[in-house]
């Protein structure tokens, strides 16, 4: 793998656009026009913030700037907004990285919890400071608490099939740490 | 080798903090840039839409068209149900076309006897829905036409039967209809048979609120709910559905456009009606046709002459 013509955090990356291309062209299909009585999960972020807390280096900051502020825009969101808060919640987990490297699964999921649920929260204070027009409380709870349900799913699938994994001692399938 | 990328990489460098610290000022830039200039931010995320989207459109309708052909699949175990449902319908439906009919020929008697010149620039351009919002929060839908084909904001669109929603965002290819069900839809309507005036508010549910009548005391539910044209709007007359009550006593509109299945939606062509600024100018054209001057009554007496004449 270490003599492939593309670095393989090249081809993680590319794979991880194609992922947000794809959920967001299935967010699009004009299937059901009804108001839903529940939000299912927010994908993009479960898989952003899973592989921020795996291999930090698949998920460039500029990358993960780029695919929510477009995402911002193709889903009537307030652009900009959600954009900052998945960048400064990537970060923050991608710091805590490498000491969730060597604890639980639960302890990362509660570490991936909390920075859900502070930026969700961040969202929803700021947009009310401004005055803007937000979506009923009671389905970004549940958007909220589904992104969680689904982040281990998540996180198993980017292991068993994407194969994202943390870094192990001894592990040198990378080019370095500066990418 | 563990150690050295223990101590965050991405951090590493004051160069790389400050990256961060432009792109975070740049993304609420962009969002403070929304909130204060809106209308040019909506526009520039309809053209993003407006080019992204059709990029998708080889891949959306077959897909589209799978899921649809599953779920008929499914609706085909309930068949016979579906039959003797259909079918006691059609009865109901028998009663109100020979209704339908009788109303058709008296209104068009008494149309022509008031020489009713119905608006003939009521015209309208039908789209194909391509895709909707994305995201649970937001009702709408993005329509196959645009402002190639003469779109505007605040038109209304349409399903065969009733209201859909209103245009707003106005690409080259594809414009964005928010639905009645959006939270941010406020449509001014008539209720009829009382004459009510009301607003229904969309509250992101199956039903919009019906808020603001004048006497609530004088409507009740099975009312029929029609646009009101008031603010230049939309166009008066326009079927949205029908009022109903719900568990907690509040009137809400069952919408009669079918919300299942929008695939086809007419956008109605609506001018912006000439404002009435000078009363005295409008009552005639200066000069009508296959006549030599202007024949309009000025005595106020001679006006009311000819009327009750």
């Amino acid at each position: 793998m270490a003599d492939a013509l593309v670095p393989r955090s090249w081809v993680m990356r590319a794979l991880y656009l194609v992922l947000c291309i794809t959920l967001l062209f299935l967010h699009l299909l004009p299937l059901e026009h009804m108001p839903p009585k529940w939000a299912g999960p927010d994908f993009v972020m479960a898989l952003t913030f899973a592989w921020a807390v795996r291999r930090p280096d698949y998920v460039p900051v500029l990358l993960v700037a780029v695919v929510t502020l477009g995402l911002d825009l193709m889903l009537q969101r307030p652009p900009g907004l959600w954009a900052a808060l998945m960048v400064i919640g990537t970060q923050t987990l991608r710091n805590r990285a490498p000491s969730l490297r060597d604890l639980t699964f639960a302890a990362e999921w509660a570490s991936v919890a909390s920075t859900m649920v502070l930026i969700t929260v961040a969202n929803r204070v700021i947009l009310a400071l401004l005055m803007v027009d937000q979506a009923p409380l009671g389905l970004s709870l549940m958007q909220l608490l589904s992104t969680l349900v689904a982040y281990p799913a998540m996180a198993i699938l980017s292991h068993v099939l994407l194969g994202v994994r943390k870094r192990a001692p001894g592990d040198l399938d990378t080019a370095g740490p500066r990418l | 080798m563990a150690r050295d990328r223990g101590q965050g990489e991405d951090y590493s460098g004051p160069l790389k903090r400050l990256l961060l610290g432009v792109l975070l000022l740049c993304l609420l830039g962009i969002f403070l840039i929304w909130r204060i200039d809106s209308p040019r931010v909506e526009r520039f995320r309809a053209q993003v839409v407006d080019r992204v989207v059709p990029s998708f459109d080889w891949a959306m309708a077959p897909v589209t068209g799978a899921v649809n052909i599953l779920r008929d699949f499914q609706s085909y175990q309930r068949m016979y149900q579906q039959n003797q449902d259909l079918r006691r319908e059609l009865q109901q439906m028998k009663a109100w076309k020979e209704a339908a009919l009788q109303l058709e020929q008296e209104n068009a008697r008494l149309l022509d006897l008031n020489n009713v010149q119905l608006d003939p620039r009521l015209t309208y351009v039908t789209g194909v829905v391509m895709a909707d919002s994305g995201s649970p929060f937001r009702q709408s839908v993005l329509i196959n036409v645009g402002a190639r084909d003469g779109i505007m904001d605040g038109w209304a669109s349409m399903d065969g039967l009733g209201l859909v929603g209103r245009i707003s965002g106005v690409g080259r290819n594809t414009a964005r209809v928010i639905l009645l069900t959006d939270t941010s839809s406020r449509i001014p309507v008539t209720i009829q048979p009382s004459g009510q005036r009301a607003l229904i508010i969309g509250d992101n549910s199956i039903a919009p609120v019906v808020d603001f009548v004048e006497a609530p005391d004088q409507v009740r539910p099975g009312d029929r709910v029609l646009t009101s044209g008031d603010g230049g709007v939309f166009p008066a007359g326009l079927l949205v559905g029908q009022l109903a009550e719900d568990p907690g006593g509040r009137m809400r509109v069952r919408i009669s456009a079918d919300y299942e299945r929008l695939e086809f939606l007419r956008v109605l062509r609506s001018y912006e009606k000439e404002r009435l600024t000078d009363p005295g100018q409008v009552i005639a054209p200066l000069i009508l046709p296959g006549t030599e001057g202007p024949n309009i009554p000025t005595d106020p007496a001679e006006a009311a002459e000819a009327g009750n004449g």
